[in-house]
């Protein structure tokens, strides 16, 4: 399975939001620092 | 999330973003995302397909997905990934306050 790499450009995506907004990564390039979390369940 | 949601203003201070992706359905993220009133952005991923593309380790013998955390810099760049191996396997919000500090000081 690939896995990011250390000091490698993370790999853009598009998702909706919980509201069912799309957000891109690339928008907070150059803007923010981003803690991308994946969790496991919520429930 | 409820660690991650105290220190929410610690990363907001920091200009961090904090991106939560799941592996709810739409419906269910939503609610839950309602229900806790949770700060950041909120990303359902029910077809794994971010959390494929991230390689965040699925492992059926321990009830699906295992914990990824991931900070990106300004650049787009890859600086902290951490791979967890149970959903106690992840680093504190101080470690990744410490790692954000480092990134803004070698500006």
């Amino acid at each position: 399975m690939p896995r990011v790499s250390l000091n490698q450009p993370a790999p853009n995506f598009t998702l909706p939001d919980f509201s069912g907004k799309d957000f891109s990564l690339a928008v907070l390039k150059g803007k923010k620092i981003v803690l991308l979390v994946f969790n496991r369940t919520f429930a | 999330m409820a660690q991650l949601r105290h220190d929410h203003p610690e990363f907001v201070s920091r200009d961090v973003a904090v991106v939560v992706v799941g592996p709810e359905d739409a419906q269910g993220f939503s609610d839950y995302w309602q229900k806790e009133n949770l700060p950041f952005i909120g990303l359902p991923d029910p077809k794994a397909s971010v959390l494929k593309l991230y390689g965040q380790e699925v492992n059926l013998f321990k009830l699906g997905r295992m914990p990824a955390q991931v900070l990106i810099d300004k650049e787009g760049i890859a600086r902290f990934v951490h791979y967890g191996h149970s959903m106690s396997d992840i680093p504190s919000n101080e470690e990744i306050l410490a790692l954000v500090d480092e990134i803004n000081q070698a500006k």
